[in-house]
């Protein structure tokens, strides 16, 4: 059942735009505003690979970043496209973007006065998942970048979609239409029936899995140490307390090192 | 008294021998793990970061019981059906 299991999530394209500017500051770089062409396109790209079902920057019928960029008129000189996807927050989103070296690149390059963005919910491969999808460019002339005024209209506009996306999300147990919410919005994309937030967290599962599984492990190997000791049989066997060291540190590694998120 | 000096050196030259082992696993296994945070992002490099920990345990298992001088081909399936396991667990979690 699709929905099911899926990543919950707490992100805001006011935090996005927040993390990835301060980003841009640190490295004394020019702040980008918030287009509310941009964020649309974003907004595109998501809810297209929700519908096709892929997980790439070009699509599988071989439409581009720049194809939905275009289709919101924004002519630009230069424009790039960062994703990423079942992040638990904005701050981590933006933290492994600058992890990665091309993605760094995009989101400290001076070549871009204006960004983009859409975080996107749906399902994919059968899991709830949220999309981020980040766009970036620098229009044709210098006029028509976004005044401040035009950036705070998406931002209230945004604040407003997330506050009628969690209203839905309250009282909505089955979906069967796609989620319309504005551009550069937090929305829900939901072409097929699922809840609008998953029963179970991916994250929560992981852990689980593995805390069960290296619990039944570890708890027979420790339970071979005690008795072989206890009763002084001689073993030929590998070393047991090696496997458990090994296994607390596979398990440890699940729950304290491992994220969800990918970015692309 | 003759007799346990020769065995005593062989005790402590062993237990050397395992404690420099065991060092080995320890230190190839904390690398592992930050490599795992470096990478925690990355989901292909984490899955090919489980392959090379488990085919590491395995050959430390191997190697190790060799050295012992009491390898044999029981012990060998054990370490691969462990190191299977962790590879197995990681495989599992990252695919989710």
């Amino acid at each position: 059942m699709p929905g099911v299991l899926g990543y919950a999530s707490n992100i805001s394209v006011k935090d996005l735009l927040e993390y990835t500017n301060a980003k841009r500051r640190d490295s004394g770089l020019s702040e980008l505003r918030l287009n509310a062409a941009l964020s649309a396109a974003a907004k595109l790209k998501a809810e297209d690979m929700f519908k096709n079902q892929y997980w790439a920057h070009v699509s599988p019928s071989g439409k581009e970043p720049w194809d939905f960029i275009l289709s919101q008129n924004y002519d630009y000189i230069y424009a790039g496209e960062n994703l990423a996807k079942n992040f638990n927050n904005s701050k981590d989103v933006v933290e492994a973007w600058m992890k990665s070296q091309s993605h760094r690149e995009n989101l400290l390059s001076p070549n871009y006065d204006e960004i983009g963005f859409a975080v996107v919910n749906g399902v994919m491969d059968g899991y709830e998942t949220t999309l981020v999808v980040q766009m970036f460019g620098r229009p044709r002339t210098a006029s028509q970048v976004a005044s401040v005024y035009e950036e705070q209209a998406v931002l209230e506009k945004e604040a407003k979609a997330t506050a009628a996306v969690s209203e839905r999300e309250s009282s909505v147990t089955t979906a069967g239409v796609a989620g319309g919410a504005p551009s550069g919005e937090m929305s829900v994309y939901t072409p097929v029936e699922a809840p609008a937030k998953p029963t179970i967290d991916v994250t929560t599962a992981a852990k689980t899995v593995s805390a069960v599984f290296g619990g039944f492990v570890g708890t027979l190997l420790a339970l071979d140490v005690w008795y072989s000791r206890k009763k002084q049989i001689r073993k030929f066997n590998g070393h047991t307390l090696a496997h458990l060291g090994v296994l607390v540190l596979v398990v440890a590694s699940i729950w304290f090192v491992l994220t969800p998120g990918i970015v692309l | 008294m003759v007799c346990s000096y020769p065995g005593d050196s062989l005790m402590k030259e062993k237990t050397d021998t395992h404690l420099l082992e065991y060092s080995v696993l320890l230190i190839f296994m904390v690398l592992l793990v930050l490599l795992f945070y470096y990478f925690r992002y990355d989901h292909v490099v984490l899955i090919f970061l489980s392959g090379i920990a488990s085919i590491s345990y395995i050959l430390w298992g191997i190697i190790h019981h060799a050295l012992e001088g009491r390898l044999t081909k029981f012990v060998a399936m054990e370490y691969i059906a462990f190191g299977l396991l962790v590879f197995l667990l990681f495989f599992t979690v990252l695919n989710f």
